[in-house]
């Protein structure tokens, strides 16, 4: 027990002894930051997230110039970007704990969350690009 | 020789009992799924509205079929059990209605919220 305190963070990474406890003892000692920034992008979807769906579904099935419209303007275009990097970091974590739980093997592991990061990449690069886009006017 | 376990996320018609508890965990699980499958929706449409022409035409007429409406009702059913459920989640972080009767009232709290969300979005919706 005295031992496990002397294991600091800071000295964690020259401490040998660091894979062959996390194997046999669970926790990595990692992984608050990800739980962390689960909850806040939960909280701030709160409010971004009611105010896109109520604009959402009304626009969903307007005219292309109506929804121009609204994405353009500064306010609807600045909620929608945060929304929309909130929602996509908030999906990455959800998926890769999805993964992490029914996945069982390490390959798969590996493949299904490089695959997963890559999508959330080409999905908020794409999404903000097009709000960018209406935005800046063109 | 390794024991024969069942694994989830197969344990419910044959391992678990039904419960509204678990119920409603596994379909937050689902709804967020779901809406994950949205996101690339809502990506298509944001493109098709930046890009216009044939893009948001055939984007359009989609979304105003009987699949596309479909869909879009089950987004917002979705989105709305998944936000009500998720601060039902945030409470729990927080210490509170850890205890079995505040998780099942909960539970049903949440169902209710979410149904009325729904209604009134789809209200607003379709007669604003």
């Amino acid at each position: 027990m005295s031992d496990n305190r002397s294991l600091s963070n800071s000295t964690a990474l020259r401490d040998g002894s660091v894979l062959r406890r996390v194997r046999h003892l669970g926790s990595a000692r990692d992984g608050l930051r990800e739980w962390r920034l689960q909850r806040l992008t939960a909280l701030a979807l709160i409010p971004l997230g009611l105010y896109f769906t109520a604009s959402l579904l009304r626009l969903a099935t307007s005219d292309r110039l109506t929804a121009a419209a609204w994405l353009s303007s500064p306010v609807p275009a600045l909620l929608v970007i945060l929304f929309l990097l909130a929602g996509l970091a908030h999906m990455l974590i959800g998926l890769r704990s999805v993964f992490l739980d029914y996945v069982h093997s390490r390959a798969r592991l590996l493949a299904a969350g490089l695959l997963v990061r890559a999508a959330t990449a080409v999905l908020m690069g794409a999404s903000v690009l097009a709000v960018l886009k209406l935005f800046l006017g063109r | 020789m390794p024991m024969q376990r069942p694994l989830s996320p197969f344990m419910f018609p044959t391992w678990y009992r039904f419960q509204i508890t678990s119920a409603l965990s596994i379909l937050h699980r689902l709804t967020g799924i779901a809406l994950a499958v949205g996101s690339i929706l809502l990506t298509w449409w944001l493109v098709a509205v930046a890009a216009g022409g044939e893009l948001f035409a055939a984007t359009h007429s989609f979304i105003r079929s009987p699949v596309g409406t479909v869909l879009l009702f089950l987004w917002s059913v979705a989105f709305f059990y998944h936000l009500c459920n998720g601060i039902r989640h945030l409470a729990w972080d927080a210490g509170y209605g850890f205890e079995l009767r505040s998780a099942y009232r909960g539970g049903y709290i949440v169902i209710a919220v979410a149904l009325v969300l729904t209604v009134l979005a789809w209200a607003y919706v379709l007669l604003a």
